[in-house]
């Protein structure tokens, strides 16, 4: 089955393509890196997948044939958006009873047992935690929700070193205890070399490359990153020739 | 696979019944409670004033209307000192005459749509403006009932609290009409009275909501709400009100009802019923001083006739449902725009 299937999808916001002809497979089991500079496509393409913007061009299916933004899908997805927005002003045990009024499924033990293990105590307000310990609570907020599927925009991105490398810990650890799959994008490729099994490079707005990582190594005989960084450069040539 | 697809779409996961209504409602409440808090220490305010107030001006009228007998001086005296004490001065500005019952009136007729629009504009710009909307659009219940649920818990709210202070307020003006020292057609007391308040408050609120979900951004969206209720409100009280129906025209003397109808126009008639323009008529030095009646039987011997165009007392309650109506109308529509826009915002 194919967690993401994508025929033809295309964003444009007035004149600009965002994305464009993206015609993909994503198979279930995964921990898919989407990767590209910024303004490659990687939100836009994840903001369809989730249901928060409606394509130009083409369509989007989730979960082995679920149009994206259905109820169906909304249920199932679990999604935390760049900069892992939350309410601030809330204590963090009121956020999370937010969370469990928003959604039908909900596991309040597994998420409170969650935040004690990191020591984020609930009656802090989610405003006063540091970087790291706004981005464990949303994703601890989207694991309770018990998705099929995990996305993570930009997840990385505002953590320091430490904070990332905990971060990805945890997702690696949720993912093999609960056998979920998760795409996650990011304009850093270092990071992602230990913990993705696919790979998706987009860059101006269409994809670069796509297959698992296993395949692409064997057959390119270099390293994820020397993969990625090749796809790139010969893209920024063929723009400038 | 297109027969698997079109099942799970339908909801074939647990339960399959959406996030119940009374969740989504918790979370309207936990969000919003600071700003529903504030509506309503603001209200409270202004109902303790209008009580306390109230309870004085009843008390004061209770004593002139038991007084006997009727007509004597001591009797008018008590009435001179209850408009003075709590209705002020009829002459000069009413701006200046303090806070009684001729300004607080004037003052409350701002209370809705100041309500309305601190109170709508922020529910769906704060999201945008904060990128909540991503938590938010993107958790199971969806954003279209999640809009619902913040609109109609906060508008059904706003609405019954103001209700509520409209009551208090005719409670508390009551006397003065008991007097009949007005009808309740001026702007400042039928914006008040009735559904009218009420009705407003909510149109503020839609109106804000809107432009909330349209600009994205919660000031903007305030001052862009602010001014639209403001132009309509305005037009309203100065020319839409009184089209609600065909005014009632009599000849004579004066409208019959006295100052409780809302007197439109008046104008003089020749024989064939023609207007004659006041310039033309020129009635003899000193005949308002010879009474009422000369004036009229000056007019019979020139073959004219006085026209009065009005709309009756009778007509209060349907010109408040009417307004009502159609304010209700233009919120229901304004709702339903906002959550379209909702639904079809892309992030």
């Amino acid at each position: 089955m194919n967690i993401i299937e994508s025929a033809g999808l295309g964003k444009r916001y007035g004149r600009t393509w965002a994305l464009r002809d993206c015609t993909l497979g994503i198979p279930a089991g995964h921990v898919v890196a989407l990767v590209g500079p910024n303004g490659a496509g990687k939100s836009t393409f994840l903001n369809m997948t989730v249901g928060l913007a409606t394509p130009t061009a083409g369509a989007v299916r989730v979960l082995d044939g679920v149009p994206a933004g259905s109820p169906d899908a909304l249920d199932r997805i679990a999604f935390v958006a760049q900069d892992a927005p939350l309410y601030k002003n809330l204590p963090v045990a009121d956020m999370l009873h937010v969370a469990r009024n928003l959604n039908r499924r909900w596991d309040g033990d597994r998420a409170r047992s969650r935040l004690d293990r990191l020591g984020i105590g609930l009656a802090k307000k989610v405003g006063a935690l540091s970087g790291g310990q706004k981005a464990q609570l949303a994703l601890t907020i989207a694991l309770a929700r018990r998705p099929e599927l995990l996305v993570l925009d930009e997840p990385l991105a505002t953590l320091d070193p430490l904070a990332r490398h905990e971060f990805m810990q945890s997702v690696l650890t949720e993912v093999a205890a609960e056998g979920i799959s998760v795409v996650l994008s990011s304009h850093v490729v270092a990071e992602l070399e230990q913990v993705a099994s696919y790979l998706i490079v987009l860059g101006r707005g269409s994809v670069l490359l796509a297959g698992s990582c296993a395949s692409l190594v064997a057959a390119h005989k270099q390293s994820v990153e020397q993969i990625v960084l090749g796809y790139l450069r010969n893209a920024n040539m063929e723009v400038a020739a | 696979m297109t027969a698997l697809s079109v099942r799970s779409a339908r909801g074939a996961s647990p339960g399959g019944r959406p996030v119940r209504w009374s969740r989504l409602a918790w979370v309207t409440w936990r969000q919003h409670r600071l700003a529903l808090a504030g509506t309503a220490a603001v209200l409270g305010a202004i109902s303790v004033y209008l009580f306390i107030m109230g309870q004085q001006i009843h008390d004061a009228w209770g004593k002139v209307a038991a007084c006997r007998p009727l007509g004597s001086a001591a009797c008018q005296q008590l009435l001179d000192a209850f408009n003075r004490d709590y209705y002020g001065s009829t002459s000069g500005s009413v701006m200046s005459s303090g806070i009684n019952a001729q300004t607080v009136p004037f003052m409350l007729l701002a209370v809705p749509i100041l309500l309305g629009v601190f109170i709508g504009a922020p529910v769906l710009a704060r999201e945008m403006e904060s990128g909540t909307f991503r938590f938010a659009w993107t958790q199971g219940c969806g954003r279209v009932r999640w809009a619902v649920t913040k609109l109609v818990v906060l508008g059904s709210a706003l609405t019954a609290l103001a209700y509520a202070v409209s009551l208090l307020f005719g409670w508390y003006f009551q006397p003065f009409f008991a007097e009949g020292k007005t009808g309740k057609f001026p702007m400042q007391l039928f914006g008040n009275l009735g559904v009218s308040f009420a009705a407003w408050t909510l149109l503020a609120f839609a109106v804000a909501a809107f432009a909330g979900a349209l600009i994205r951004r919660a000031v903007p969206a305030m001052a862009a709400a602010l001014t639209a209720c403001t132009v309509l409100d305005v037009a309203t009280m100065m020319s839409i009100r009184q089209h609600y129906a065909a005014p009632v025209t009599s000849a004579g003397g004066k409208p019959p009802g006295g100052s409780a109808a809302w007197l439109l126009d008046q104008w003089l008639a020749g024989p064939g019923g023609q207007r004659v323009s006041v310039d033309s008529v020129q009635p003899p030095a000193g005949l308002q001083a010879s009474g009422p009646g000369a004036f009229q039987s000056w007019l019979q011997s020139q073959h004219l006739t006085q026209w009065w165009s009005y709309q009756p007392a009778s007509r209060f309650w349907p010109f408040q449902l009417i307004e009502g109506a159609w304010l209700l109308a233009v919120s229901a529509v304004l709702v339903g725009a906002t959550v379209w826009l909702v639904r079809r915002r892309a992030a």
